[in-house]
């Protein structure tokens, strides 16, 4: 009776605890590549704090070959592609951002491609690429190539465009983190960032100011989606206040009658 | 009031319904010197009531399936008229269950009603929280978050850890290879019908082994607390010139659920997210691990253990001698005082005991 309670206890109790320390395997380009040092290695340093890692987008996503294959991983047959040269780096992106590549190329700098002007990983960087936002356009990296007046009237423009669609985007992924269905707030404000973004490849000043208004009146409407969230959050902290309330006067008015008996 | 009496008075003289209430209630008495920490029991019981009812009402629309289940618990949260209230309240429930077990446990070890002839009392309340961990443990995958994918697919790789049987055991629990729709499907059945029946059968012989010892004295306020039982025969320690349970402490019963509601809707309505990260609400994605997976609060110590040693089966052999020394505590302490304080090396190790689980659990939340 002892040895088997003893037995039926030390299964149940630590079969589901132990090993919480066990990690997934990585991908083999990963497990080679960080251990190497210098050039080789920091790719893979510069790509974990990336919006490409952060969406599980790994090396073989862009480069090919085979993440599971060690001996096979840089094989051209498995479709690695190695990494591209410049002119063709644009085109290389584009096979996932094809939206942005059109405007890219539609733009003065698409135009300047193989003629000295800027690819996406001027702007980006090629590993360690964040996520788009307006500071990417800042006097330091756009006076590389020229003054930064124009550029600084262009992201001017769009400042407060941008200030409510990353002030929206933390709002909707604090109420994800809630288990809100924030999908179609989601999909809504995804829509109206790619059609903003679109403006930031665009150096047509009058252009930019006014495509930013007409983004703006988009914002408002999923901001008002969002106020609704809000007060139905409030809604629930009053409804919660009166119960709990409710609960301690009954937990009193027990106590009181309990008294009575003594 | 006229009806109620003569519908009582038709019950009455069918099953002798006074009767009952008489021995069982009225004059059910208890020691005079009874103390709140006895209203954990009903308090328990209270919560498990509460969670199979909010349980029937999360079947109503939760979808067992891998590919919906999410999407279903998403359904109840956003779509279902007070869908999140039910299912705040089973969530917070759960962990609301494991931390008043944990207090009922400790009263019960510091006033040594752990003691003889209360040993089977013991061993079925020990039986019970182990169940409750299970309970708590098959509940975490069934939303099917990231969380629970992964949480599940470390837990049940613990297994592995076993000598010879532990790879089959792990496909056994997983039903394959990996965590996937077969696992779900498992657990399911473990959380919804399985482990409730058995805490409802383990729950129900508790209360038959405390029916039958009586409601042990607490060791607070008397001059003799030596333990006096000989176990030479069956005795019923009843408590004469005591407080009747109905209605004197079926009200202190009323009062602690109450106050324990308080604190419980507070969470649920000012902090329902306490218990939860981030990744319980991402859908699982087998291809992307979330950096960070730690368990529950209450599995953060066992946790913590198997990360100190080298090796995973020392950290699990630790544990279970720990866990079986705890299990057995009434066959092992044999000693007849019941006071806590005439009990140095007693409380130098139950307070050790509680340090050491509480800084292997802040260590595990901070590791």
């Amino acid at each position: 009776m002892h040895l088997s309670g003893s037995l039926l206890i030390l299964f149940a109790l630590l079969l589901p605890v132990a090993s919480f320390a066990a990690e997934p395997a990585e991908i083999v380009c990963i497990q080679c590549h960080a251990t190497m040092p210098g050039k080789i290695g920091e790719p893979v340093k510069l790509w974990k704090g990336s919006i490409h890692a952060e969406n599980g987008i790994a090396c073989n996503a862009c480069h090919g070959g085979d993440p599971k294959d060690a001996a096979n991983a840089m094989s051209p047959a498995r479709g690695f592609l190695g990494a591209p040269k410049e002119p063709a780096i644009p085109a290389f992106c584009g096979r996932c951002h094809v939206g942005v590549l059109k405007d890219y190329l539609a733009s003065a700098h698409g135009r300047a491609l193989g003629k000295g002007g800027p690819t996406c990983v001027t702007c980006h960087s090629n590993h360690l690429v964040v996520k788009a936002s307006l500071e990417i356009i800042n006097e330091k990296r756009c006076s590389q190539c020229h003054s930064f007046e124009r550029a600084k009237t262009i992201r001017d423009a769009m400042q407060e465009t941008e200030a409510m669609i990353v002030a929206m985007d933390k709002r909707i992924a604090a109420y994800k983190g809630e288990g809100v269905d924030t999908e179609g707030l989601e999909k809504g404000l995804f829509a109206v960032r790619n059609r903003f973004h679109t403006l930031f490849h665009n150096v047509d000043v009058g252009m930019v100011k006014k495509e930013s208004a007409g983004i703006q009146g988009d914002l408002k409407k999923i901001q008002d989606q969002i106020k609704a969230l809000d007060d139905s959050r409030q809604q629930r902290k009053i409804a919660g206040a009166v119960a709990v309330s409710a609960m301690l006067l009954l937990a009193l008015f027990a106590h009181l009658l309990r008294k009575t008996f003594d | 009031m006229a009806l109620l009496k003569r519908l009582i008075d038709w019950i009455d003289v069918r099953i002798g319904a006074r009767d009952i209430a008489a021995k069982e209630l009225t004059g059910y008495l208890l020691p005079r010197n009874i103390n709140t920490w006895y209203s954990m029991g009903s308090i328990l019981l209270f919560i498990f009531a509460m969670q199979v009812v909010t349980g029937i009402l999360l079947l109503i629309y939760y979808v067992p399936d891998a590919d919906k289940a999410f999407k279903s618990v998403t359904f109840i949260m956003n779509e279902v008229p007070f869908g999140w209230l039910i299912r705040m309240c089973h969530a917070v429930g759960s962990n609301m269950m494991v931390l008043v077990l944990l207090f009922h446990m400790i009263s019960v070890l510091f006033m040594n009603s752990y003691k003889s002839p209360r040993e089977m009392n013991w061993l079925t309340g020990f039986i019970l929280f182990t169940m409750v961990q299970g309970i708590s443990l098959t509940g975490y995958l069934l939303p099917w978050s990231q969380l629970s994918f992964w949480a599940t697919t470390v837990a049940t790789n613990s297994a592995n850890a076993i000598p010879v049987v532990g790879p089959y055991l792990v496909e056994f629990l997983r039903g394959g290879k990996l965590v996937g729709p077969p696992t779900l499907g498992r657990f399911f059945a473990l959380h919804v019908a399985l482990i409730p029946a058995g805490i409802a059968a383990l729950v129900g012989a508790h209360l038959f082994l405390l029916q039958r010892t009586g409601v042990s004295t607490p060791p607070f306020g008397l001059k003799d607390t030596a333990n006096r039982w000989q176990g030479d025969g069956y005795r019923y320690e009843s408590h004469p010139g005591g407080i009747p349970f109905f209605p004197n402490y079926a009200l202190e019963d009323l009062r602690s659920i109450f106050i324990y509601l308080a604190c419980f809707l507070a969470v649920v309505y000012f902090d329902p997210y306490l218990f939860f990260t981030r990744d319980s609400f991402l859908p699982a994605n087998p291809l992307q691990t979330p950096a960070h997976i730690k368990p529950e609060w209450y599995f953060l110590a066992n946790y913590q253990t198997l990360k100190i040693f080298p090796s995973e089966f020392i950290g699990l052999a630790v544990q279970g001698a720990g866990m079986t020394f705890l299990a057995l505590l009434p066959f092992i302490d044999r000693t007849t005082e019941r006071h806590p304080l005439k009990r140095p090396l007693f409380m130098i190790c139950a307070i050790g005991g509680i340090m050491l689980w509480i800084g292997l659990s802040v260590w595990g939340h901070y590791s």
